[in-house]
This record gives C-alpha cells, structure tokens and sequence, in this order.
C-alpha cells in the first residue's frame, strides 16, 4: 500500500516538472531526453537486466524504429503514431531474426553478436540512398502542430509523451518481472542449466524478451525521430550514442530493477549536459573526461547500481 | 524551505557573470574568461588543473541539481540590459572534426575582437560582441541540445556553425522552430535545399563544388596542353563526401569524361592499399580523392610511395589545412584541391590570422569569419538585435566591406533560400608549405602545374 503512495507522489511530480520549466527552453528539451533515454535502458532492461543477456545492439532495433516511421511520414505522409506501430513490429521481425541465432549464446558472445548486428544496420542505412537518405540523413519535415500529426513548435508535449513511454515500458518491465515469465527469467539469469533440467524452454523464454525489447526499443526510436527532428545513419546505429549508453544507464542505475534506469538516466543526461556547458569551451574533450572520472568514480562507489542507495540490500525489486 | 533558498543563490551565480561582461568590456568576449573570473572571486581556487576538476565534480553536480530547479527563474533575470550582443558559436572541438573546429572557432574569435577593439557595434550604442562559445561534439542530438541552450539560456542574437553538415542540419531544425539565424559554410546541399528561411550558408553548394573540382580540372589540364578523358573518383561515405561525389560526376558527364573508378569508403579508414591497387589498375589520368584529415594523408601517400604519379585534386576538408603539409612532407607539394577560399586573396586582411594563431588562416577560419562579418553588418543595418530583424536585413541586403572582402566573390549576397550566390569555388595547389590559388584565371595569383 505505502509504496503506491510513494509510486503516485513520482508520477504526480515528474507530470509537474515539464510545467515548470521554460517551454522554449533548453531544460525541456533535457527532460524529454532523459525520459526517453530512461524508457530505452528500461526496455533494454527486459533483455539486459531480466534474461541477463547483455545486449550491445539494442540500436539496431532503435534505428529501425526511427527510420521507419521518418520514411513513412516523408514518403507517403503517414502519421508518425502510425509509423510508430509499424516500427515495433518490424522492430519485433528483427529482434526474432537476430535472436534465433544469437539467444543460444552467453555472455560476451552474445555481446558482441548483437553488436555486429547494430553495425550491419548501420552501413545499410548509409548505402541504401534511395531508401534513407544514405549518409546525409533524414529530417523530419516541419508540419504545421496538431497531436494527430505528431507535430508540435515547442518540446512540452514531448516531453509529456516521453513520460507517458516511460511509465508504460516501465509497466510492461514490472508486470514481466512479477509473472511466471519473470520467474522463468530469473531462474535462467541464477543458473541456466538449472532452469533447462527444471524443465523451462531457456530460449524460447530468453527469444520472448528480446522480442518484446526490440519491438519497444523501435518505437521508442520514433519519439527520438521526432524530438531531434534530423539523424543519420551514425546517430540512431551508434554504438556509442545508443547501444553502449542504455546500457550503461541501466548498469549506472541497478540492473534488473524496476527504478534502476530511471536513477541511471536522470544522473547520466543531465551529467553529460551541465559537463558540457561548463566545460565544453574550455578545453577539447574535457567535459568528456571529467563525465568519464565521474562514471567511474560512481561504479567504483555503488558496484551495483544507484538502485543500492536505496535499497541496501541491492534485492531486486522495486 | 530549502526550495525557496535555491533558486535565488543559483540566480545570483548566473548573474555574476553578466556583471563581469558588462565590467570587463573588451578583455570578456568569451564564456571562458568569465567563468574563469567567477572562479577567482567566490574564493580563489588555485590554478592547478587537477584541483579544479575536483572542484568542479562537486560544483557541477550542485549547480545541476539547483538550476534544473530554478531554470524557469533564473531566465527570466540572465536578460539583465547589459552593453553587450550574445553570438552563439557552435563547433566540433572534441572528436574527429576537432581540429576543423577549433580552426572555425579561432576564425571568429579573431573577428569577434577586432570588431570590439574598434569600438563594437556602432549603431547600437558600441555594444560588445559577446561568443558564447560549445562543444556539439560529433553528434548531431548534442549539437541539437547545445543549440537550444544557447538559444534559450544564453538569448543569442544569432549562431555561428558548426563546420560538419550533419552538425550543421541539427542545429538548423532548431534555429528555424526558435526563428534564430544560423550562418554556416557547410557545403551540403540539404543546408539551404529544405525551404528554410533562418540559414544562411556564405559558400556554394557541394554539388557545384564538386562539378567545379572536376571543370577547372579538365580546364587546367587543358591550359597544360594536356587531356583528360579518364578519372577515378574516391569518397569518404559522409554527408560531405557523398553530396561532392555527386557533384564530380555530373561534371564528368557533362564534360564527357570516363570515370573507371568510383569509390566510397568508410570514415576513418586504416588503410588505403586496397583503394590505390584499384587506381593503379583503373588508368585513370587524375584522381579526385575527397575526405577529411587521416584518410587524404593516407591516401596520398600511399599514392606517391607506390610512385602514382598522376595529379591528385582534393575535396578541401583535409587537402587544404597546414597539418597535411606537416603529414606528407614532399609528397604534398603539387596536390591540387578545389577550396570556397583561401587567404592568399585578402592577405591584408589574412596575415592577421597567422600572426595572432601561428598558421595560415584555413579555408574554414575564414568563411566563419566571413560570416561573423556578414551578421555585424546586419545589425548595424538593422540597427536592432532583435533576431527576426537581423534575418530580415540578411535576406534584403548586398554585405560588400570588412572580411566579405577576402571571399572569392568579394560580396555576399543571399537568395530567398538563404544560399549566398556570389560564392565561386576556386581551385588552390601546395607550393613549399603555402596554399596558391592557380584557378579560375582571372584571380590566379599563380600558373598551375599540371604534374604530381
């Protein structure tokens, strides 16, 4: 009962906060970001944190998402709510494609599959001109703003939807966490052979996460599309910019847990912001080196995630 | 309690810096300095880098927190009326661009402090200009973000930016929803090909560039008595790389001229042994390499060590900046490449960059200087700093003074699309560690040599 209450009082202060804040403003544009970037670590978490598989590709899926409601909408001025819908299910195609072959494989295999696999998508999109635009990149064109159209001058109801993707992943996360799916999970996640002679299909069970990731993290992908209005190839296939970070997020935040994303992006994003403008003119790549020492300094301190602060006994729940 | 003593200690530290740039006049023309002087008098925090990143960890946390809080008051109270004109500069000055970056930035710095040494902006009272200088990085999302802060927080007149297309067309999608102006010598075609009506792009387009690189080549060869009829093209698959390859082979086309080879790699390549086995192989008589740094000193000397010796011309990007010369040695001298400038047209006005930074003033320091140039003028047309007024004033007007001198038009003139069309390409070529304009003929200031 005590922690619906707490739950409620979040939701009603994070649904306040885009209120407070300039809506021309650049603060905004942070929020929308970190909400985002929040529900992206949170559906990476479902791979990540519940299988334990630890995924370097989730991009892949992003980038499909992004890509395919933009084209949708330029192309044949399909509405981006629609492309998005579109983009979870191809996202779902390619998560199943990419994971009948890699879920039977564990640990740095499977990281490094996946990771080749963001690759893959990432040089097709820059050598399929026709299609996206190649290296130059798509941008999403500026319509006049109505909420059918997915279109609006200023970055409140963006932010607003963020926050809306973000309890709903964050839902999705949970209910899994607490059904027998959860279970079969985590019993995969202690001992995975185990989990086989106690009779659970491992990968069958491991293949449905990973659907349910991929197909979450593309349509995540279109917010994206549309809150930074243009991305190349580079950007939303970025290993660095993508991949690595939801996962560092999670990792940052508690993996596994339901809250730990959430921690670990609103840290991360504003971090790397307020480095940058303090920093950024002072010398190349000094903002990028005091966030490294930072980062770190914070997994030298909670090994196991922000999540401990918290909870001391880093049990994995909410 | 604690809610209501935040957000005003974090407004006092916002306006402090404010004060010292209406204080300090001439000397704070950037962000660092003053922030530097904030430092000094909360309590004079030694000068060793290390303490200071310490300092900062805490700092920076602390400042996050607070201003995420106090934002909404804090903005309202940075418009203080202060003698002085925001100008956002945005750049690539960490990553792989870095070097071009911070070329742009020293550009307009130089520019920024001239302007201010002769007295600011007249028709406003001799308002300073003030260079909000930050880092996009090499991602388009950042230089997205960095454009909305300095928009919002730093209430800039206009931005100055940000060398790579991609960069470039990230900011731009902000800057036209905030109607701020953007002036850029990015090449890309997208730039000003969108319909926007808030950019403004001083050079021409990749496209033309690149049909330019390949016309005053054949042109070139011409004049030498030599000819033409087979090329191999190699392109780096960017933004930059892709629209100039465009360019080369419609001139190709046009000019009927064979192109056996025609190739994109990836940025960043390790080796060029493959690309340059392809070309010995092609026959082709000149090769149009066009990339960034690491790939054109690659390129070309893998080129001369397998003693190719047919005349290679560059994209500018890497072909037209000191440190090619420095990477190659002899193996750069004759290297032709097509460039938007070069400073050997204005040395008066040129030499004055080598003299404060050390090297020749590069292709890009100049066009950002240009356009830095370009946007003073208009205000002081307009006499206002109002942004929508300085577009206005961009759109109408001939800027024909100061540094739009040293552009090969010599005036600069924008389209409704925002594209400026007096900019002509000009061919240069390395002769004994300097860059000589050889091309179009009337503004040669030397003969080129058709030879490696």
């Amino acid at each position: 009962m005590k922690r619906w209450i707490v739950i409620a009082i979040v939701i009603a202060i994070s649904s306040l906060l885009p209120l407070a804040l300039d809506a021309r403003g650049y603060w905004i544009r942070v929020l929308a970001l970190t909400l985002l970037f929040a529900a992206m670590a949170q559906a990476w978490n479902i791979v990540g944190g519940l299988a334990n598989q630890l995924s370097l590709g989730h991009a892949a899926f992003f980038g499909i998402g992004a890509y395919t409601s933009t084209i949708l909408l330029v192309k044949f001025g399909i509405t981006p709510w629609l492309g998005m819908l579109a983009g979870g299910a191809l996202g779902a195609l390619a998560a199943l494609a990419i994971a009948i072959p890699t879920m039977p494989l564990r640990g740095h295999y499977f990281a490094l599959a996946t990771l080749a696999f963001s690759e893959v998508m990432r040089v097709i999109a820059n050598v399929w001109t026709s299609l996206t635009g190649g290296p130059g990149g798509l941008s999403v064109p500026f319509l006049p703003p109505s909420l059918s159209a997915y279109s609006f001058k200023l970055l409140r109801p963006h932010a607003y939807i963020a926050l809306i993707a973000l309890i709903v992943v964050t839902l999705i996360f949970e209910i899994i966490r607490r059904s027998a799916m959860g279970y079969r999970l985590r019993a995969i996640k202690e001992d995975s052979a185990a989990a086989e002679v106690i009779g659970i299909n491992t990968t069958k069970v491991k293949m449905q996460a990973a659907v349910l990731s991929g197909a979450l993290m593309a349509m995540l992908g279109t917010l994206y599309a549309q809150i930074a209005v243009f991305f190349d190839p580079d950007t939303v296939f970025g290993v660095a910019s993508i991949s690595i970070r939801v996962a560092l997020i999670t990792i940052i935040g508690g993996v596994g847990t339901a809250i730990g994303p959430i921690l670990g992006a609103f840290f991360i994003i504003p971090l790397e912001e307020v480095m940058n403008e303090l920093l950024s003119s002072r010398a190349a790549g000094l903002s990028q080196l005091v966030f490294g020492i930072i980062l770190i300094a914070v997994i030298l301190w909670r090994p196991r995630g922000f999540v401990t602060v918290i909870k001391p006994t880093g049990r994995a729940s909410l | 309690m604690a809610g209501a003593a935040t957000p005003g200690s974090a407004a006092s530290q916002q306006k402090t810096p404010a004060k010292c740039r209406a204080r300090c006049g001439t000397h704070s023309h950037n962000r660092v300095r003053n922030t530097e002087g904030r430092r000094k008098r909360e309590g004079g925090m030694s000068k060793n880098v290390q303490s200071q990143v310490k300092g900062l960890n805490r700092r920076t946390l602390f400042a996050g927190t607070v201003s995420l809080l106090a934002m909404p008051s804090v903005l309202h109270s940075a418009h203080a009326a202060t003698p002085v004109i925001n100008v956002g500069v945005i750049m690539p000055l960490s990553g792989a661009n870095a070097q071009f970056g911070i070329n742009s930035r020293n550009g307009i710095e130089l520019v920024a402090d001239e302007i201010n040494a002769a007295g600011g902006i007249k028709e406003l009272g001799g308002a300073k200009i003030n260079l909000i200088v930050a880092d996009s990085t090499s991602t388009p999302t950042t230089a997205g973000t960095v454009a909305q802060r300095l928009i919002t927080q730093n209430d800039v007149v206009a931005i100055l930016g940000a060398f790579a297309s991609s960069l470039t067309i990230a900011i731009s999608e902000v800057t036209e929803r905030q109607d701020v102006p953007l002036l850029t010598m990015s090449f890309a075609d997208q730039i000003t090909g969108r319909g926007y009506k808030n950019i403004f792009q001083v050079v021409a387009k990749a496209s033309v560039i690149g049909k330019a690189q390949l016309d005053y080549t054949a042109a070139i060869a011409q004049a030498a008595g030599a000819k033409i009829d087979k090329i191999a093209i190699m392109y780096e698959d960017t933004a930059y790389g892709t629209a100039q390859a465009g360019g080369l082979r419609a001139g190709a086309k046009a000019a009927n001229i064979e192109i056996v080879m025609d190739d994109a790699y990836p940025l960043g390549i390790t080796d060029a042994t493959p690309l340059i086995n392809k070309l010995r192989t092609s026959g082709a008589q000149a090769v149009f390499p066009v990339s960034y740094l690491n790939d054109s000193l690659l390129i070309i000397r893998t080129m001369r060590q397998q003693r190719i010796t047919i005349p290679a011309v560059g994209g500018a990007a890497g072909y037209v900046i000191p440190d090619f010369e420095k990477g190659l040695g002899e193996f750069a001298e004759n290297v032709l490449s097509i460039a938007p400038a070069n400073y050997d047209l204005a040395p008066g006005l040129t030499e004055r960059f080598r003299k404060r930074f050390g090297y020749f003033m590069v292709h890009e320091a100049l066009e950002h200087a240009v356009c830095l140039e370009v946007l003073v003028q208009a205000i002081e047309k307009a006499k206002s700093a109002k942004a929508q007024d300085v577009v206005a004033t961009l759109h109408g007007a001939k800027f024909t003074h100061g540094w739009t001198r040293a552009m090969p038009g010599g005036t600069v003139e924008f389209d409704q699309t925002g594209l400026n069309t007096l900019s002509v390409p000009l061919m240069v070529q390395w002769r004994n560690k300097e860059l000589v304009t050889v091309w179009p003929k009337d503004i040669a200031k030397s003969e080129a040599k058709w030879q490696s």
